[in-house]
This record gives C-alpha cells, structure tokens and sequence, in this order.
C-alpha cells in the first residue's frame, strides 16, 4: 500500500504573502453594505437586439459611517455634490440654448463619488480627472464658472479655449493634470506625478478615475503595473458605471468585481458603493494615507450607475429600465441627505437655505461664463512650444536621492 | 575628449545628470546591464538606481511616467531599446506630452532617445525610421545627430529645452565614428542646420548616417571635378528653413537624399519648402533619394537593395550636375 503523503505544512499566509506581494483574499476590502450584481440578459424583442435586467428593486441600506468625517467635512462634500448637481443642470441648460461648443458629459448619480474622493487629497497631493470627475474640479478650487466657460469655449476658460470640457488643469495652485480625451493613459502619468515628487523627497498621493470601459486598455494595465513595481502613490478610483457608451460590462470583463485586478499587480483593493460617499470617502482616505506612507498604489472600485446618456446627445435607450430605477432609488445626494438629517447635522430649513444659496451662486457664475468673450484667432499657432514662457523647477527636500 | 557616437551620448548624460540633479534616466535594461546598446553603461553605478531605473517592460508606461515627472519639475531622459518600439508609445507622445503645452500651459521637458536605422541586418523591427510619424505631429521636437560632437552638442540642448524631444541616434554610427568631442563646450541649440561640407556645384541635403554616405560620395566625386555642398539638417522639427533655403541659392540644385522611406518622407516636405522660397534659383529639378516604400528587410543582400547607396547617390548627383 502506497504511503500516504503528508501533507505538507502550508505556508502561513505571511510568508505567503511576503512572496506573492498579498493574497488575492487579503487584499480586497468590501465597504459595501449590500452586494449587488446586475447581469444584463441579452435578448430579442420585436427584430431589435436589447438588454433585459431581472434583478428587483429595493431600497437601498443607509449608509456606512465613518469616524474620519466631522460634521463640517460631511457637509462639505454635501455642498460640492449638490453644487456639482445643480452645476450641470447649468450646462444642459446652457446647451439647450445653444451656448455650448460640442457636447456635455454628466455625472448624475457620480457626484458622491467624484466629490468625495477628491475631499481625501491634501493640499499637496495631485490629481487628474476624467470627464465625468466634475464635482473633483469644484473641491479642488476651480469655480463652477471655469467649467462653463471650457463647455462654451470662451476666452476666460482655463485653456482659453483651446480645449473643452473638464481637459485643463493648473499645475502650480491646485496640482491637477489635464487629462486628455484616450482612456488609460492617465494612469502611468500619475505615477509619474509620484515618482517625481518621491525624487525631490516627498511622498504624495497622485489619484485619478477610470471607468469600466477605460479599464480593458492595456495602458491601464501598464499604469499600475509600473505604479505597483515602484510603489508609487498611485489612488485608482475605477468608476463601474455598469456601461461604457452603449457596451454594458460583461462585454468589457468576464469578472464582476473589477477590483479583483489588484491581486495580480501585488497591491490593495477596496470595493465600495459608488452612490455612498461615506465609503468612497473611507477608501480612498486609507489609499491616500498608504501613498503618504510609500506604501504603493491603491485601486477603489466604485459601483455605480451612469444615471444620463454617454453624453447630451445619447438617449441611453440601451439601458433597461429597471436597472436605471433601481439605481434611482440610490441617487447619492437623496442618500447624504437621509444621513446628515438622522444625524441631526442637516435640518429642512438648513437644506433649503443651501440649495437656494448654490442656485444664486450658480446664476452668478453662469453669468459670469456668458460674459467672457469668445477667443480671437491672433495666437492660434503661438504656445505650440514652451520657448522659455515656463521654467520648470524642481523643488528638493533634504538631499536629492 | 576622444569619443565614439555612443560614448559621446553616454558622455552628454553624464554631464547633464552631473550639473542638474532634476535630469534622470528611465528605460529597459539601462541600469545594471548599461542599456542595449551600452549608452548607460556605468550609470547607475555613479547615481545610483534612483536616478538610473529600470523599467518594466511598458512603453507607455515609461513615457507617460516620463511625462508625469516632468510635471513636478523633473527632466527625465527614457530610452526605448530600439526606437522601433516608440509605436507602443505613440498616444502618450503625440496626444499627451505634444498637446500639453498649447492645451493648458504645462511644459513637458523629456527626452525620448534611442536607436534608429538600418544597415545592420537588424530587420523590420529593430531597423527603423520613425521621424515622420513626429514631424506630423505639432508640439514635438525631433533631433537626429550625425556626428559624436553633435550627438553630444545636441542632447545637452534636448535635455534642457522645455518640450517633448525624440532624440534619434543612428545605431550605425554608434562605434563606427569617433571624434574629439570638447565636453565643456555649450549646447547646439536645436533647430539649427549645419554645412557640414561647403561646395559651389549642388546641394545635398540629408541627416543622420546618410551624412557620412554623403560626406564620402562628395569626396570622391571632387576629384571628379563636382563640387557638393553637404547640408546636414541635425534637426528634423523645427526645420531649419533659412538653411535650406541658403544652400540651394548658392548651388542653384538640390537633392535631398534620406534612409526613411520615400512617401512622406522629409524630403517632399524640403521640396514644397524650396519651391516656396526658392523657385527662381533653382536651375535643375528637385531629386530625392531614400529608401524605397517597404518595411526595411532582413536578409544582407535584400537591406542593401533597399537602403540608399553611395553608388546610387553618385549616379543622382552626376545626373543631376549635367543641368
Ligand atoms: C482609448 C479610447 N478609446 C475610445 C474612446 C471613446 N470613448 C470615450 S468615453 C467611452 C466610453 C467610456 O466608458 P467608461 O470608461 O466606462 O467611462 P464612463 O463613460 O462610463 O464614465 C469611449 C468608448 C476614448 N475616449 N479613449
Ligand atoms: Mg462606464
């Protein structure tokens, strides 16, 4: 009789560990307090090609509290997403009418996330944001004037109309790359914010968002791979909006939880609901803390909905609409809302005073907006090349290394 | 200093690392192992591997990573192991770091070098010419050095200039020529062409290691009594125009001789730029000569067809001497 093999001893999950970077189990950190999926049925109705959706809808938990947020901080991030919110019920309007130069992107139902991920940066962090990421633009400092004038392309906007859209940034104050319109390649640029900032002694936290569409490019995979290889201070906020333009995301992944990518570059992962602030805002505190430490790149990945078309023009009649109800029932903003009043932070009085004080501050800025004029073409061609207009400093701390 | 081509890269990034501790390097196998073609050799020993890092093997991870660094102050010099592979890079180039400044004001002062050419069996993907694919593209500066002196003279201005530069070196030329290169001397401002051989007869225009085919064609056709003007361009974007535009008024006749393939190629831009500027001068059609539209072949006998030749060159010169 053949001898039974012992079993050999496993190695303790330290070690194990220590040797493959993390476990795939210890590095995934599930905040969400239910656990959704939403796979799409595709089937035929009438000739046409559709997506069917049978999960119910339910009403959504509360929200999950945190410590790390004071009163005034809550209400802070309540106040950017419903500036953020009534900022572009601006922009359609101001498209409606005929002011805006292209399309608009929105983030309904995002707010939550892209305002309090960017309320977790320091001043000395950097960020960059994707189209979708305009609340970030008002917590980092830019008015909501800014934002208009890139929609309209007036001569006042950030980029002095050379660029729409939320494709600016400011390099010196508020320490935000422009993005540029190909998904992806934002990611190894922000790493190589870190890396640099590391080089003249300083250890920051670079965040930027993709969305579940963005995700399959293989400069993501080659932007936190290098982040990873690095351990550079990289804060990924993957936004899984269910949809990319018309593609739903089991067409993008044959994976639900995006997150589960951080096991195969050895680095940490948080899942949260996208539509509680509360969550986003945890995660991406404990990613931006690890990056100050030089502990390496973090991925967040929030779930969520895209709560309008890819943009004003697409009437997003690919989404089942059930799943867009469910989703209602998750509007950030109502959810917030819910928990600063049963925390007795947010009165009704309180509430209304606010969103009348936005509305006045908004026409103001909208007003604002119209009355830049539109750019002349005198410098067209000038800017092309920096012939010393900029002097690009480094600024070492203690010894370069 | 007695340099090699090579040496004298080598040689510009010491310098520039030395004098400017915002200037570091990025790249595959650049570290420990020197580079491919050994431009880092030694590096990381004197600046450590903070300053000399190796990569993963991620082209658009480098340059975006290049990209981002350069944001915070920092010059970073990448070097892609055969400048075939800067078509894995080629949106972070020609729509991130080309594009920054006009859009939104940001400088973004990185070098991207490598090797180029042909001429060394090394195939369709180790022998390129990709200076087109970023002359086409506005933002960019494209630098191609002919000489050790230049290759040294130039990358000091390529690391200093505040744009995105590609930085092209012929690997042909990198031990095959050697010169005395004074390291103390100041940096070639980019955009400048240089005569590299002063003649009365005709002009040719070239680059890269097409210099030295036409600095030695020229020799021996003045024994034959034709005197060529050899106008080496050093810099691809921005054209030095006023250069080009001199040479074919004292010579009157001009034959743009390039490695890169013929459509699209640089030459027809020299044509377009010459018949603007120079229409009245010129007392004989325009020539060029290039390589033939093709990836570039592997087998000795097949790259040698294909690569312009020293005998070819003579056939278009004395051809077009006859006008
Ligand atoms: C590399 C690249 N390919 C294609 C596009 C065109 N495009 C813009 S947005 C988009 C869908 C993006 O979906 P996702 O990343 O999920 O972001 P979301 O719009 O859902 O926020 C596409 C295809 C692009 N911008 N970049
Ligand atoms: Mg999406």
């Amino acid at each position: 009789m053949p001898k039974a093999r012992a079993a050999r001893p496993r190695p303790a999950a330290a070690a194990l560990a220590r040797r493959n970077g993390q476990t795939a189990a210890a590095m995934v950190t599930d905040l969400r307090r239910e656990k959704l999926r939403f796979d799409l049925r595709e089937t035929r109705r009438d000739g046409k090609v559709v997506y069917e959706w049978e999960g119910r809808v339910t009403d959504p938990p509360p929200l999950r509290e945190t410590a790390a947020l004071s009163r005034d901080q809550a209400l802070a991030i309540y106040r950017f997403m419903l500036m953020n919110r009534i900022m572009e019920q601006q922009l359609e309007n101001l498209y409606k009418q005929g002011q805006v130069v292209g399309g608009v992107y929105f983030g309904l139902g995002q707010e939550g996330c892209s305002v309090a991920s960017a309320f977790a940066l320091g001043p000395d962090d950097w960020m960059a944001p994707m189209i979708r990421n305009q609340g970030s633009l008002l917590v980092r400092g830019f008015a909501p004037r800014d934002v208009m004038m890139q929609y309209m392309a007036k001569s006042g906007s950030p980029t002095r109309g050379r660029d729409g859209t939320s494709h600016f940034g400011d390099l010196e104050k508020r320490r935000m790359i422009s993005p540029i319109s190909m998904l992806g390649d934002l990611i190894p640029v922000m790493a190589g914010v870190c890396l640099g900032e590391r080089m003249q002694g300083r250890e920051v936290a670079a965040m930027t968002w993709i969305g579940d569409g963005g995700q399959s490019t293989g400069v993501f995979h080659e932007g936190v791979n290098f982040a990873a290889a690095q351990r550079l201070g990289l804060v990924l906020v993957i936004e899984n909006n269910l949809w990319a333009y018309s593609t739903p995301l089991q067409r993008q992944v044959r994976i639900t939880d995006l997150a589960v990518r951080a096991a195969g570059y050895g680095i940490p992962a948080f899942v949260v609901d996208g539509t509680d602030p509360l969550q986003v805002y945890e995660a991406c505190r404990q990613a931006v803390a690890r990056a100050h430490a030089g502990g390496g790149p973090t991925i967040i990945e929030a779930k969520l909905m895209r709560m309008k078309g890819h943009a004003i023009h697409d009437p997003a009649s690919y989404v089942p609409p059930r799943l867009l109800e469910f989703w209602r029932r998750r509007d950030p903003i109502v959810r917030f809302e819910g928990y600063l009043t049963l925390k007795g932070w947010l009165g009704e009085s309180e509430r209304t005073r606010l969103r009348a004080e936005i509305e006045v501050e908004m026409a103001a800025e909208r007003a604002a907006a119209e009355s830049s004029p539109m750019p002349t073409p005198d410098d067209v061609l000038e800017g092309v090349y920096c012939e010393r207009c900029h002097h690009p400093t480094p600024h070492f701390q203690g010894r370069p290394s | 200093m007695e340099l090699t081509f090579v040496d004298a890269i080598r040689q510009a990034l010491i310098e520039e690392m030395r004098r400017d501790p915002a200037v570091f390097l990025m790249g595959e196998d650049i570290g420990v192992y020197g580079g491919a073609f050994k431009a880092t050799a030694g590096l990381v020993d004197e600046f450590g591997p903070q300053r000399v890092i190796d990569t993963p093997l991620a082209e658009s991870a480098i340059v975006g990573a290049a990209i981002g660094a350069s944001y915070t102050g920092m010059r970073p010099v990448v070097e892609m192991q055969f400048m075939d592979f800067v078509a894995c890079c080629f949106n972070q180039i020609t729509n991130f770091a080309a594009k920054s400044h006009y859009r939104w004001n940001a400088p973004v002062p990185i070098v991207i070098r490598g090797p180029v050419g042909g001429g060394v069996h090394g195939g369709p993907f180790h022998s390129q010419n990709p200076e087109m694919y970023f002359v086409h593209t506005p933002g960019l500066k494209v630098v191609e050095p002919a000489t050790p002196g230049d290759a040294f003279g130039l990358l000091l201005a390529a690391i200093r200039d505040n744009n995105p530069v590609l930085f092209l070196e012929h690997k042909f030329l990198y031990r095959r020529l050697k010169e005395d290169v004074a390291i103390d001397a100041p940096p070639i401002p980019l955009g400048r062409a240089k005569v590299a051989r002063p003649g009365r007869d005709l002009s040719v225009i070239t680059y890269g290691a097409m210099v030295q085919t036409a600095l030695a064609t020229a020799d021996q056709l003045a024994a034959r009594g034709i005197e060529v003007e050899v106008l080496d361009l050093r810099t691809l974007l921005p054209l030095d125009c006023d250069a080009i535009a001199a040479t074919a008024r004292k010579t009157s006749k001009v034959l743009i001789l390039h490695e890169d393939t013929r459509t699209g190629g640089i030459a027809g831009e020299i044509t377009a730029i010459l018949q603007e500027r120079c229409f009245d001068d010129l007392d004989g059609p325009i020539l060029r000569l290039t390589s033939g539209d093709a990836p570039v072949p592997f087998s000795p006998p097949l790259e040698e067809a294909f690569l312009p030749s020293a005998q070819a060159l003579a056939n278009h010169i004395e051809r077009l001497a006859r006008f």
